[in-house]
């Protein structure tokens, strides 16, 4: 009774608030007992038209195709691309969520059921569990480059449940203008790349002859990722390699030998190391770091993938940039480069408008649009019909040298989901620490993929 | 009467289905979580006490527990002796004193993962101003500090005291202004030394504040995040990974339901400081 009594004085501010005076007030002054009643009527009847609207919301379905991606580099471009899609008369609109964590996010989304309708992230374990859409007979294979297909094909299944866009291909950049002063000429055996290292260090003291940016896990993972793995890779294969990552054939893999790949690699970083020819601030260093370093001239090489290339370029425009394989560091071996499937599209099996998300993708894939997509990204085309100025003509040229003198290599995209590129970055940090022997480094590891497992 | 509490009560249900949702349901999905193998996916099977067994034998995690607890302790000492001293000079009148009192809490009110990002280029080896500062007046400081374990935890609690301890100041400034001046006159006037009376007056009366900062900072530190994730992310290795952000990497690492025994452990280590202060405040009354 009281709280209708003092609430006399508050009405008229009340029933402005349209919601408390559907649940507290009536114009004719009625009972306490009367106002409770009709009180609780009126609640019934809000939730009841809450229950109504939501369910008609969910039961007529969103009209709109949602696109997830986590590539930050394409956000303006895609928008581009979305926007001109949409000024069509298409029935649905697209629209672009960019999440910089998003290889994580994914699995909220798929945890909680909102997931969107296309997406970038692209996972082994997610493919097991039937979260992607079969993409295997869509029209645009025939327009891709044979063995980008084949590096988006399952292994276990043998079909497709992404399109890469891009090429992408990861190796050591090199400032041209320091090799041809001193008159270096790309290494192809680990011994060369040592002794080309010292010559900078020797005769351009101000010169950091090779640059890591240690603090980025995931950019030394890279590292293991390019010269063990692509060890492995070269000698056994792609599809055997393929295999023996999946099933964890350690006899195969030999990670934890300590006179294999692993502790070799392990052995030749802590050698860089001990000998001065890496940056001394390897384990704090960052990408952005390297990148002014090596536009500004005081690092001379570092390793990493064409999606370096247009911050590179965005610095220096002018750059002498020079692309080469990583050399053979193993007995009876070949120098390495990446060459592997980039910028990939899933769509969602649990997608409520596939035709629409189809529709999009094929938007997206035209020559034209891919043409764009190519020179915004800085890497080639996955797509045959599609003739984009993605580099310099001379780094152009440079990286398809490279790629014909160099044992290619794709992903291990059937590595552990418990054991990431970045918990592999981690362990090189602690090599570069000193916490691990080289020896020691190479069991670590096994154990760490083990227990990926 | 009778109606007035009903509709009291009827107003207490928003509130109420607020904390049920937010922390009650959680609460007990993450206990039975941690019961199950869940990778974040896929269908959850129970296991049993595995995950708190497993635990036991990670290595890594044995190794967060230490960094969080060392972290906590180290923390919650200094910040209490920079608190208290910081209270000590700011309970005396000077000039500016109001604008001195702002600069020192400021940080206090900033985000610790921007804080964290501003001290790393700061201090970043070969590149931060205080590095390049020190090298520049020739002083052997200028140590690549994420180098080593021992540097880099001592980093990361600099930090943390650096940002809160205009907290813990305030809170001291507090219990000072409550200490009557006439216990202090009558010290004086009896001849007691500035020592007798810190140590006989001020340190017994501050004994409620110290309380309350001492288990608040540790509490507040053994969740430790933000300021590990922008200085080290962890690293060099996992060396500085803290428990909460194992958490968060098992989580989504594939292993969701271990990650949420995890933070059981976790949710029970934070408790302990929680008792012993309920048990304390409860002697004290």
């Amino acid at each position: 009774m009281k709280i209708c009594d003092k609430s006399k004085k508050l009405e008229p501010i009340l029933k402005k608030l349209g919601i408390l005076y559907l649940f507290f007030w009536d114009d004719n002054k009625l009972s306490q007992r009367k106002g409770v009643r009709i009180m609780n009527k009126r609640i019934i009847s809000v939730l009841a038209i809450l229950l109504v609207v939501s369910g008609s919301l969910f039961a007529n379905g969103s009209p709109e195709v949602s696109f997830f991606t986590g590539k930050v580099e394409t956000i303006d471009l895609m928008n581009d691309i979305i926007n001109d899609f949409n000024a069509q008369d298409n029935g649905f609109t697209v629209s672009q969520e960019y999440q910089k964590d998003a290889s994580n996010i994914i699995k909220v989304k798929f945890a909680s059921g909102e997931v969107p309708d296309i997406m970038t992230t692209y996972e082994q374990a997610y493919v097991d569990q039937g979260k992607y859409l079969d993409l295997s007979d869509e029209a645009w294979w025939d327009r891709l480059v044979p063995s980008m297909r084949d590096n988006c094909t399952d292994i276990k299944t043998g079909n497709q449940y992404r399109v890469c866009t891009n090429m992408t291909m990861a190796g050591l950049f090199y400032n041209k203008d320091i090799y041809d002063e001193l008159g270096l000429e790309p290494a192809t055996t680990w011994d060369q790349f040592v002794k080309n290292l010292e010559v900078i260090k020797e005769k351009r003291p101000d010169v950091t002859p090779l640059f890591i940016p240690g603090k980025e896990a995931w950019s030394l993972g890279h590292w293991i990722e390019f010269v063990p793995h692509g060890y492995i890779k070269q000698t056994l294969g792609p599809i055997e390699s393929k295999l023996a990552m999946l099933n964890n054939e350690s006899d195969k893999l030999n990670f934890g030998d300590p006179n294999g790949a692993m502790a070799e690699f392990a052995r030749k970083l802590v050698e860089l190391q001990d000998k001065g020819l890496i940056n001394s601030d390897v384990l704090t260093a960052t990408a952005d770091n390297r990148t002014e370093a090596f536009v500004s001239g005081k690092a001379a090489m570092f390793s990493d993938g064409m999606w370096a290339l247009g911050g590179i370029l965005a610095a220096n425009p002018d750059m002498n940039i020079g692309f080469a394989p990583y050399p053979a560091y193993m007995p009876n071996s070949k120098p390495v480069v990446l060459s592997a499937e980039d910028s990939g599209y899933s769509i969602s099996a649990s997608s409520t408008n596939i035709e629409g998300a189809k529709k999009f993708l094929t938007f997206l894939f035209s020559a034209d649009n891919m043409k764009k997509y190519s020179e915004a990204l800085g890497s080639p085309s996955a797509f045959k019909d599609v003739d984009a100025s993605w580099a310099p003509k001379g780094f152009r040229d440079e990286v398809k040298a490279t790629l014909n003198s160099a044992a290619n290599i794709g992903f291990t995209n059937e590595k552990p989901a418990g054991f990431s590129g970045d918990d592999a970055g981690r362990m090189v940090q602690d090599l570069f620490a000193g916490t691990y022997t080289p020896e020691e480094f190479a069991k670590a590891y096994q154990e760490a993929w083990d227990n990926g497992f | 009467m009778k109606k007035r509490i009903d509709g009291i009560q009827l107003m207490s249900i928003p509130a109420a289905m607020l904390y049920g949702i937010f922390f009650i349901f959680p609460l007990l999905q993450g206990i039975r979580l941690s019961f199950t193998d869940w990778d974040g996916m896929g269908k959850a099977a129970f296991v049993g006490l595995q995950n708190y067994i497993d635990f036991f034998s990670d290595s890594r995690a044995l190794g967060d527990i230490k960094t969080t607890v060392l972290f906590a302790i180290g923390s919650a000492f200094l910040l209490n002796l920079v608190g208290l001293i910081y209270a000590l000079i700011m309970k005396n009148k000077f000039k500016f004193q109001a604008f001195v009192r702002v600069v020192i809490y400021l940080p206090a009110i900033i985000s610790p993962l921007i804080m964290g990002y501003i001290w790393y280029f700061l201090l970043q080896p070969g590149r931060g101003f205080i590095y390049r500062a020190a090298e520049f007046f020739n002083y052997q400081i200028a140590w690549n500090w994420m180098g080593q374990y021992s540097h880099t935890i001592i980093v990361l609690i600099l930090v943390n005291v650096w940002q809160y301890a205009g907290m813990t100041m305030i809170i001291y400034l507090a219990g000072l202004k409550a200490i009557p001046n006439e216990l202090y006159e009558s010290a004086k006037i009896d001849g007691a030394s500035t020592l007798q009376i810190f140590s006989k007056i001020t340190m017994p009366l501050l004994i409620p504040s110290i309380r309350i900062n001492v288990v608040t900072n540790i509490i507040g530190s053994l969740s430790v995040f933000d300021i590990i994730m922008s200085l080290t992310e962890g690293g060099p290795g996992y060396s500085t990974e803290s428990l909460s952000i194992y958490i968060m990497r098992m989580c989504y690492g594939n292993k969701t339901g271990y990650s949420t025994a995890v933070a059981m452990i976790l949710f029970l280590l934070i408790l302990v400081p929680v008792l012993i202060s309920f048990k304390l405040t409860k002697s004290r009354s």
